[in-house]
């Protein structure tokens, strides 16, 4: 043990005396500082905004609520649209699906650029309107990428390794004096792992240590305590992968420059051709959805259900809804196109619905074709890895799409129930809605 | 060495071009039909009011350039499909990025991958030795003995190897030309552009991994050097810069953008909302002009009057908001761009998405010309619903499907590079005054004492 300790104490007088590295180091903690600010401003740039639409939506609650007093007591006159119908009170309720940020997300902004987090839900909406675009943002910068932590962790950590590492047993190589050191009661193995393993803490230490104030002012402890600690265990286990990788090559490297080269080239091979490669292999068998099957919907099939005669509809709404048999308007023969009108919403959400699911499954396909790549892919199966932690992956927006759909038939559905019970809206009624909604 | 080399590049460079080709043709081919089918349902679409062909408008497939096989640039992560429709422009959406898991932070393997980081890497290799090699062994005094200037001799080592580069770029051209069957004078002129950008920036490495191999006391301190000024150069600066330059020119928020627009519009005229006081005057214009008392005496078709009306009025106010972002968006590219000063790969992947027609640039002048194709569309049917015979009221009069095949379809064709040129001024700039800046640097910063 006692050599091992004197390894680490000779290794840290090297590391303090190679300017290079310690400059290398220092700029890597300001890069995961940089890093984790910005997503610490996109987290709080995130909560802002979702905070003032819900501030908007309280000021237009308070409004409807005034207008139905106002009706009410019989001092104005209902408006066009008029508000005691359950269709315009639903229609006129705030409701908006967020994708509320995890505090997590200050350690990956993942695909969080490639989506939008707030939607306007009424009973027309879709789960792929245009409306659930991202924010606007410089396109190039978002091709170049954003320098987060998770990016600082996935591919200049290894950098930094390179600049430690490169010249470990590689200067006693060049120097000629390596077999000298085997003669001091030591393996080449082990000689080289206590000097690996001083740079694997050091490393880890200093991710460690930068990361924890970010994790206590978004609050990580408080809310996502076991994601953080799952994160640490894959930062743990990533530092290590490139440190046995670089191990490997410092053992059977001939000299410095040599194991830079194969380090550097490792780099390029794991990082950039692999990862590249395979987009380009997805891309060729999955092209890019041009969604043409949402927009035969959201056109053509749509349409064919606006033309179709109006007791060809409520035939279809009562086979598609049987609980409205139970209504009011479905114990009347005569037919009412108004009410009839207001419930196409519903016809039109499952032929949406149906587009949906093929089009998530055909994504799906596209996901597992990705991660079957896993084995040879490492970097991006951690990049994925912690962006499920901090949900801002793929799937964190595919079940904020799941909650937008919720939110369409549960619109649908009251709208469909009280228009067809011919409920008129008062106040209270409104204030249900609101709450249903909230 | 060379010839295992370049046997390896070459025919790895075979498979990337022909894998990325095929991914082009595949993708436009795929593109091409949707066009088609949106374009054949609107040539198919029955009698109807041409307000409701309106409201079920068109949609604008964003092509895919020739050269997107060479650089991808901002292609994967912009939205392809834009729905073009009366009273709102909306968001282009459904990118590639947002179709699946993350895959690769640098883009897909295209040959711009392996020219703007392969290439590079593997010529700082070749060149970080080229004298201090020759120092290490004391091969270096031998040569200046003889009477070779150190100058001269670091000149010549590194074009050697910048021209070791450019052979490999040059072949890099000829296979995708091969792949690339139908190259116009366009596509040409942007190749030529981009040999130049390539060119330049190999020979700044080239040019600046030889200095150091002769300024620096050893191969390692050489390779070290050139090794970190790559990778501050490639992963380093362009995310701090770019994640800076957004901050220092912030965008608006969609929201903040949104309800600006809204606002602003709503002071024009609500097509559907007939107590508006702009509609009333827009009125009493009509009935002096046409010296009638009432709506229903009008020969044509208030109706459609007032929603072009709006619609002119809803194209100012996105002009001045779009207008807005469009200029912060290009103060940002600016001050990115002259980041070049500094980092010659900066204006290297700017040239390179620009010369091949992917960058941000192209994608908003996609975005404008379909927003032009918009204006054409509904402003036709529009002025069909107002003079088309139909009167005031008579939301259910429709035209004959044959009139909406008379509408001209959306063609979007990539703008010419000559006509672009001036947006990549900088970039070009700073690759010349950087290899202006090593030329002196190794002409003049290289003496004899470094051989000793």
């Amino acid at each position: 043990m006692k050599i091992y300790m004197t390894i680490a104490q000779s290794e840290f007088a090297h590391f303090k005396r190679s300017p290079f590295k310690v400059i290398s180091l220092i700029l890597f903690l300001i890069a995961i500082i940089y890093g984790c600010q910005n997503g610490y401003d996109l987290l709080k740039r995130h909560n802002a905004e979702i905070m003032s639409i819900k501030s908007i939506n309280e000021d237009s609650i308070n409004k409807a609520i005034i207008q139905f007093e106002e009706i009410e007591k019989g001092t104005i006159d209902k408006p066009r649209r008029d508000p005691t119908i359950p269709y315009w009170a639903i229609w006129n309720t705030p409701s908006y699906a967020f994708k509320y940020p995890s505090p997590m997300m200050v350690f990956s902004l993942g695909q969080s650029e490639q989506y939008g987090y707030y939607k306007r839900v009424t009973n027309w909406s879709t789960i792929f309107d245009s409306d659930l675009a991202e924010e606007i943002a410089n396109p190039e910068r978002i091709a170049i990428g954003t320098l987060d932590f998770n990016f600082v962790l996935l591919y200049l950590s290894p950098i930094l390794m390179i600049i430690l590492l490169f010249n470990i047993g590689g200067l006693e190589k060049d120097l000629k004096f390596d077999q000298l050191i085997y003669l001091n009661n030591i393996t080449k193995k082990d000689w080289l792992l206590s000097r690996f393993t001083f740079y694997y803490l050091i490393i880890f230490c200093s991710i460690f240590c930068s990361m924890l104030p970010y994790a206590l002012a978004s609050q990580v402890f408080q809310y996502e305590m076991s994601q953080f600690f799952k994160l640490i265990i894959l930062i743990s286990l990533y530092i290590l992968l490139w440190t046995s990788l670089f191990y490997f090559i410092n053992f059977f490297g001939k000299g410095s420059s040599d194991q830079a080269i194969k380090m550097i080239s490792t780099w390029l091979t794991f990082c950039i051709i692999i990862p590249g490669a395979i987009h380009q292999i997805s891309s060729l068998k999955y092209p890019t959805n041009y969604m043409t099957d949402y927009l035969d919907v959201s056109r053509e099939q749509e349409s064919e259900i606006f033309k179709l005669p109006a007791d060809t509809s409520r035939m279809k709404l009562l086979e598609k809804f049987p609980r409205l048999k139970n209504t009011l308007y479905a114990a009347d023969t005569s037919i009412n196109k108004s009410i009839i009108n207001r419930s196409l919403s519903g016809l039109v959400n499952i032929l949406n619905k149906n587009v949906g699911y093929k089009i998530e499954n055909s994504n799906e396909e596209k996901n597992e074709f990705i991660n079957k790549f896993s084995m040879v892919n490492p970097i991006v199966f951690f990049q994925n890895k912690i962006n499920q932690i901090t949900k801002t992956d793929y799937y964190a927006y595919k079940n904020y799409r799941s909650d937008i759909q919720e939110m369409i038939d549960k619109k649908i559905k009251l709208i469909l129930d009280d228009t067809w019970d011919k409920i008129i809206v008062d106040k209270a009624r409104y204030v249900q809605y609101v709450e249903s909604f909230k | 060495m060379f010839i295992d080399l370049t046997i390896f590049f070459t025919l790895s460079l075979v498979i990337v071009v022909s894998f990325s080709v095929n991914q082009n043709l595949n993708q436009e081919e795929y593109r091409s039909k949707a066009q088609k089918h949106v374009r054949n349902q609107w040539d198919n679409l029955e009698a109807m009011n041409p307000h409701r062909a309106a409201h079920y408008g068109s949609y604008a497939f964003k092509p895919i350039n020739i050269l997107n096989s060479m650089d991808g640039g901002v292609n994967d992560i912009t939205g392809n499909v834009l729905k073009l429709e009366g009273h709102v422009q909306n968001e282009i959406v459904y990118s590639e990025a947002s179709q699946s898991l993350t895959i690769s932070k640098f883009g897909k393997l295209k040959s711009s991958l392996l020219l703007q980081y392969v290439v590079p890497l593997l010529l700082i290799f070749l060149s970080y030795g080229s004298i201090s090699s020759e120092k290490e062994t004391q091969r270096l005094k031998l040569l200046i003995f003889q009477g070779i200037s150190l100058r001269k001799l670091i000149f010549s080592k590194s074009l050697s190897i910048w021209i070791y580069g450019l052979v490999l770029l040059i072949m890099t051209i000829i296979i995708q030309c091969v792949f690339l069957s139908d190259i116009d004078l366009e596509t040409f002129q942007r190749i030529l552009l981009i040999i130049f950008s390539y060119g330049s920036y190999y020979y700044i490495i080239t040019g600046l991994a030889t200095f150091l191999s002769a300024r620096l006391i050893n191969n390692t301190s050489a390779l070290a050097s050139i090794l970190a000024i790559w990778i501050v150069w490639t992963i380093f600066l362009p995310k701090i810069w770019g994640n800076s330059v957004e901050k220092i020119h912030p965008l608006p928020s969609r929201q903040n953008f949104k309800s600006a627009m809204k606002e602003e519009r709503s002071k024009g005229i609500d097509g559907h909302n007939p107590t508006d006081k702009r509609r009333e005057e827009l009125k009493s214009r009509y009935l002096t002009e046409y010296k009638v008392d009432s709506l229903n005496q009008l020969p044509i078709n208030f109706d459609g009057i007032v929603m072009q009306e709006d619609e002119e009025y809803g194209n100012l106010v996105w002009d001045k908001h779009f207008g807005n972002n469009y200029l912060i968006l290009q103060k940002q590219k600016f001050l990115y761009q002259l980041s070049g000063i500094i980092n010659p790969f900066a204006s290297l992947q700017s040239t390179s998405m620009g010369f091949c027609g992917t960058d941000m640039i192209h994608h908003l002048g996609f975005l404008k010309e379909a927003e032009n194709y918009r204006r054409y569309l509904i402003k036709a049917l529009n002025d069909k619903h107002a003079f088309g015979g139909s009167k005031t009221g008579d939301w259910r009069w429709s035209v004959d499907g044959s009139f909406f095949k008379t509408i001209k379809e959306f063609d979007y064709q990539t703008p010419m590079i000559m006509n672009q040129i001036n947006h990549y001024f900088v970039d070009l700039i700073c690759l010349i005054w950087f290899g202006l800046f090593v030329t002196v640097m190794i002409a003049f910063k290289t003496n004899k004492t470094m051989i000793i």
